[in-house]
């Protein structure tokens, strides 16, 4: 009996390659977004990876300094004092202009070495081995004397269009360098070559000449075998020195983005839910679509089993062909969103480039398995229920639909059991168990869409009817009678539509959050920075006096001065803001938690802080607790006497007054300043004595709007990895809407052949036909707004409040429900048109005979 | 790949274990230094300190000690300066520096069987490393020879000594200028302190030895030296039982023969010296040894004859194995001499390690 089976399920197919098609394309979809979203953080990790390798080298320890990094000597009585390998670094950021104006150019990592203290550290930079001894050489003269001088790899150099002896402008700070390559490194392997990618060694006087960082040393890496040697390296280090594990660096990153990685991957299992319903539409349906030759079939002596194995079989090709083309897009796609991804941890996080696309066979392994093994599981069902009808039984449809009917409250019930059960998990802490919670709640909204659809089509019968008479209620009663088919297309469409609204909603009020966040924050009239090692948090320096110069000018009320600095604490770096303000400059800093009457004068006086919230989430701390940094004297305490509502950093930021900066840190720079203007003082005007004033520092010098603008920029850049998300989430809905209504729609030639035979105009099919897939488009749609609604709020409330602490008020843009509603409606009344078409066309007499 | 191979550009004495490094040398230009052209006058304790005008100088310690019963050590304590350029503009950072120093250290333990040698490279700056005349010092890192003290110590192995002047300082070649090639200019600018009496102590891991014997100071600075077809070299620094002390060198040519500028010194008991040229002297090789890290092949005994003098010497390794396993490497040992006069020395070979 195999034969003729295969070959029936062959005949199927090819008779419905619509149906085929959409699902192989559902399920590619759904794969290639999981798979893509997976390749760009996996390219991110192994590029941040590879390159802080090709800093850190062997090294086991690393010593860092305050802001204000570690001083030359450190280095000196390191060496003289104890028997550790220690190699010093400068690090930088510098930008290479692409010659094209608007294009931002290409970030070189500028790694200052001393090359004589590298053998033990950096293999790739000291050779050192046997072989390496009669190798390419660079010679050391001109890297050492020149200023300017730098090596690159080989491949950086001829990307760039650079040979050894010429030479290459860069963006550092405030200014332009010249940098002469003097030699090009020949990298022995690949993930040597990965490593050294954009990576700009140069002598250490050289970069820290390049780098305005004369005197200073950003780490020293240290070779440290037991904790003996270590103590006697602290013995020798100045007291705001602090020596960590190399794999701290990494650890610190990956910590630092798990939340964002997370939440991308979240996303994109939204986009395979959507596939997999699809899947499980479609399967359905074929199956629902041939009961009767199912029937015959057993009636003819085929078993459960084969029945069983036939609808499985079409699945596992479904899922085969979709999976394949799924992985390919997939990789395809990962090379766009490794960009965003790259651009997002840029913008918020550290500076990364990634050249190349890291194809881990793990996570294609992974991808197929994910893609194979859910479209199977979404096969079971409807495998399950072609082998359960008795053989004539099964012929008749309207047992099928009337058992579905008689199931409806206990498929309701199991609805609002897993709706019930998401809200429980809901309420438990911890990030996965949120994802958890939010995809039983989408699974659990799925489960209750077929009654949501029956009430729904029940109070619109009569409405429908009124409107459109015998046709409109008759379009209203259809979805409701072929429920079996109907329900699980509408069930699809609501998750697809919702996931849509959810993300939109979330996005929206974010941006809405932040803009008003930024307008109580970001009170005065002109912000000027010196543009530091770009890409670092700490910024260029600046001396105070540019500042205190621009606080006499006229039209100017007051200066508030800036210093970001990144400084050591026991639980690793922290992000520090230091203000140096009055009391008034302060009032645009909205306390979440303590009293600004209490908390400012005691951040202003005494050795408190204020944090930011998310800061305040990733530590475990609040108001009236303390916090212990590494002070230039040591470590100290610092108590928190607030905690203020930012948005600048998932990572969080602490506040410190500068008053209270200077008391344990000899780190006098500023890294910019803000200026408040006299009430009626001309904006413009100020700014042009501003810059004549000071222009010549190197400073970016924008207006509250500029700065306003290009802040909203950035932020709508990062989020720009969540539409594209959001996109193809959206995309999957309309393929399965589409597939499922048309489907449905042809499915019905016999019907409306009948229908025709009974009298019905072409154009009344038409009518008919598109008034139906509106109208469960319509019911979709409208499912999918409290759905949506309901996701966006746990999205706000509890994923990004568990990932990144922040406090968001939810708004709802009008514009998205109809969006959403345009996207469901649109897409149902797409997919009538093609079968309205064909049934008007076809002659009664043939559509009455197909059968 | 690999680069930082601080190619080194010692003209002579430095070791270069590598052929194709010798060749790699002889390419630089030596434009922009000062050059070793005619005999100069020296001054002391002046010239102790760094000539930087020249491109590579060295302040090179060797010796033979014992303790009180009778365990022998040899000893090496060599310090290098090497400009990588004439000039360099000015700079504003620390850390800016033409000058690389190199140090070799080695503790011979005769009896113990047991070679230990150690490298370190760094900086002419930030006070890394350095030279200066007065007072004396040279130093990398914390090995140092200052006033009349040497320290090193690496790795369980460390070495004080206090040495005394012995007899004046001994000016090689002619009054001082060491031809090494046949162009003018391939000279360095030499003098010995061949006798100098030496004590302290050695630690070798929980090990305390209190020690005494003779040291050798080498002070050679120039900017080029080695000749065309020069491939490496072997020195004697000889100190004899009946006060007279012997410094020899032959250079030997890609044809295996020993170059003409190949000459010596014998040093009196008072410190009157001798010029010896290649004809006064015939060298031998009497047997050899194979390195098991390097394959390289060294001699291993010799017989040295200088009829003028009525020497005829046999000189041996007290330790086969006295090569320094650094970036590039050489044979640099105590040795023994027997013969017509008996006495300990030491005996340095380049060029063999391919």
């Amino acid at each position: 009996m195999i034969g003729p089976l295969l070959r029936s399920s062959i005949r199927h197919l090819l008779r419905h390659p619509w149906q085929f098609g959409l699902a192989v394309l559902g399920v590619a979809l759904g794969v290639a977004v999981i798979v893509s979203i997976d390749l760009a953080n996996a390219s991110a990790t192994r590029a941040f990876s590879l390159s802080s390798e090709a800093v850190t080298g062997r090294a086991t320890h690393q010593v860092i300094g305050g802001p204000e990094g570690l001083p030359d000597e450190a280095f000196r009585r390191l060496v003289l004092e104890t028997d550790l390998p220690a190699a010093p670094a400068v690090e930088g950021y510098v930008r290479v202009p692409s010659g094209k104006s608007g294009k931002p150019g290409r970030m070189l990592h500028l790694l200052g070495i001393d090359p004589f203290s590298e053998r033990p550290f950096r293999p790739y930079l000291s050779g050192g081995t046997e072989a390496s001894r009669e190798g390419s050489s660079i010679d050391l003269a001109p890297l050492l004397t020149r200023p300017g001088a730098g090596v690159l790899s080989a491949t950086t150099a001829g990307e760039i269009g650079l040979k050894t002896g010429g030479s290459f402008s860069v963006r550092v700070g405030g200014g332009v360098r010249t940098i002469e390559l003097v030699g090009v490194l020949e990298p022995a392997d690949e993930s040597t070559r990965s490593a050294l990618s954009d990576l700009l060694v140069m002598d250490i006087a050289a970069a820290q000449e390049i780098l305005g960082r004369v005197g200073r040393i950003d780490h020293i890496d240290l070779i440290a075998e037991s904790d003996a040697q270590l103590s006697q390296a602290q013995a020798v280090l100045p007291a705001g020195a602090q020596i960590l594990r190399s794999s701290a660096r990494t650890e610190t990153s990956e910590e630092m983005t798990k939340a964002f990685r997370l939440n991308l991957t979240a996303l994109s299992l939204l986009a395979l839910v959507c596939g997999v319903f699809l899947i499980y539409n479609t399967m359905v349906f074929s199956v629902v679509q041939r009961r009767t030759l199912i029937g015959t079939l057993r009636a003819l002596g085929v078993t459960r089993g084969q029945v069983f194995a036939l609808v499985l079989g079409e699945a596992a090709v479904v899922a085969l062909l979709g999976t394949a083309a799924g992985l390919g897009a997939g990789v395809l796609l990962a090379r766009e969103l490794v960009r965003l991804v790259t651009q997002t941890i840029n913008d918020l996080y550290f500076v990364l480039s990634v050249r190349e696309l890291a194809v881990p066979a793990g996570v294609l392994i992974k991808g197929g398995a994910i893609g194979i093994g859910a479209t199977l599981a979404a096969a079971l069902a409807p495998a399950i229920e072609a082998t359960r009808a008795a053989p004539r039984a099964a012929q008749i449809r309207s047992a099928l639909e009337a058992r579905l009917r008689r199931v409806l409250p206990r498929v309701t019930l199991a609805g609002a059991v897993l709706l019930a059960a998401g809200a429980g998990l809901l309420a438990f802490p911890g990030l996965v168990v949120s994802f958890a919670g939010l995809f039983s709640v989408i699974l659990g909204s799925a489960l209750l869409a077929p009654g949501a659809t029956v009430l729904f089509m029940n109070l619109l019968r009569p409405v429908m009817g009124a409107m459109f008479g015998i046709l409109g209620r008759m379009a209203a009663g259809g979805v409701v009678a072929s429920l079996s088919r109907t329900a699980v297309a509408i069930a699809a469409l609501v998750i697809a539509v919702s996931a849509t609204i959810g993300i939109g909603v979330m996005i929206d009020s974010f941006r809405g959050t932040v803009v008003r966040w930024m307008e109580s924050t970001l009170r005065s009239d002109v912000y000027l920075a010196r543009p530091g090692r770009a890409g670092g948090f700490s910024g260029g320096d600046l001396d105070p006096e540019v500042a205190l110069r621009s606080g006499r000018l006229p039209g100017v009320e007051r200066v508030n001065l800036l210093r970001r600095a990144e400084v050591p604490s026991p639980d690793g770096p922290v992000r520090m803001v230091v203000l140096g303000t009055d009391l008034a400059g302060l009032s645009g800093y909205e306390l979440k938690e303590g009293r600004p009457g209490e908390a400012w004068p005691a951040f202003q006086e005494r050795d408190a802080v204020v944090v930011s919230e998310p800061f305040a989430h990733r530590h475990g701390i609040g108001a009236g607790d303390v916090f212990r940094l590494r002070t230039a004297k040591g470590e100290r305490d610092f108590s928190v006497a607030g905690v203020y509502y930012d948005y600048a950093s998932d990572l969080g930021l602490v506040l410190m007054s500068r008053k209270t900066y200077l008391r344990h840190w000899r780190d006098r720079p500023l890294t910019g300043f803000s200026v408040d203007l006299e009430p009626g003082a001309d904006l413009e005007g100020t700014i042009r004595r501003l810059r004549s004033a000071v222009g010549g520092e190197g400073l970016s010098i924008q207006s509250n709007q500029a700065l306003k603008k290009i802040s909203m920029e950035i932020f709508d850049r990062t989020f720009q990895i969540t539409s594209v998300l959001r996109l193809l989430s959206g995309l999957v809905a309309f393929i399965g809407v589409l597939s499922a209504l048309m489907a449905l729609q042809l499915e019905r030639a016999r019907e409306l052949g009948v229908l025709r035979a009974n009298g019905l105009t072409p154009g009344q099919v038409w009518h008919l036909v598109t008034s139906q897939t509106g109208l469960m488009g319509l019911a979709a749609g409208l499912l999918s707004i409290p759905v949506g609604l309901a996701l966006a709020a746990i999205m706000i409330f509890v994923i990004n409040r568990r990932s990144f602490g922040w406090t968001i008020r939810m708004e709802v843009d009008p514009m998205i429900l109809l969006g959403a509603m345009t996207l469901a409606w649109g897409a149902a009344l797409l997919a009538g048109i093609y079968p309205a078409w064909k049934m008007a066309r076809t002659s009664p007499a043939l559509a009455l005979r197909e059968e | 790949m690999s680069f930082w191979s601080f190619a080194c550009r010692e003209p002579d004495h430095l070791p270069q274990a590598s052929l194709s490094v010798a060749g790699a040398l002889r390419g630089e230009s030596s434009a922009g230094y000062a050059r070793a052209i005619e005999p100069r006058e020296f001054r002391f304790p002046e010239d102790h300190g760094p000539h930087p005008e020249f491109r590579t100088e060295w302040w090179y310690y060797t010796g033979n000690l014992s303790t009180r019963e009778g365990r022998r050590f040899g000893f090496q304590l060599t310090f290098f300066r090497s400009a990588v350029a004439p000039s360099m503009p000015e700079r504003s950072s620390n850390w800016a520096t033409r000058q690389a120093y190199l140090a070799h250290f080695t503790v011979s333990d005769i009896d113990g069987g047991r070679f230990r040698s150690f490298e370190r490279w760094s900086r002419g700056a930030l006070g890394l490393a350095g030279s200066q005349g007065e007072p004396f010092r040279v130093w990398l890192e914390d090995w140092s020879a200052e006033g009349d003290r040497l320290h090193a110590a690496e790795d369980g192995v460390a070495l004080d000594l206090t040495l005394q002047p012995g007899k004046l300082p001994v000016l090689q070649g002619e009054r001082g200028l060491s031809q090494k090639s046949e162009e003018p200019g391939n000279a360095s600018y030499y003098y010995s302190l061949t006798r100098m009496p030496a004590s302290g102590t050695i630690r070798l891991g929980d090990e305390r030895f209190e020690v005494s014997g003779l040291a050798w100071m080498d002070r050679e600075w120039s900017t080029s030296s080695l000749g065309k077809d020069q491939v490496g070299w072997d020195w004697f620094a000889l100190q004899l039982e009946d006060g007279r002390d012997l410094m020899l060198y032959q250079l030997r040519r890609s044809d295996g023969t020993a170059d003409a500028t190949s000459n010596g010194t014998l040093v009196g008991p008072n410190g009157e010296s001798r010029h010896l040229g290649l004809s006064d002297f015939e060298l031998e090789v009497v047997n050899r040894w194979e390195s098991p890290r390097s394959g390289a092949v060294y001699p291993a005994g010799w017989r040295l004859r200088i009829p003028s003098a009525d020497l005829d010497l046999r000189i041996e390794p007290l330790l086969p194995d006295q090569e320094l396993d650094v970036s590039f490497r050489y044979w640099e040992g105590a040795v023994r001499v027997e013969g017509t006069s008996r006495g300990r020395g030491y005996v340095e070979m380049t060029g063999y390690s391919k």
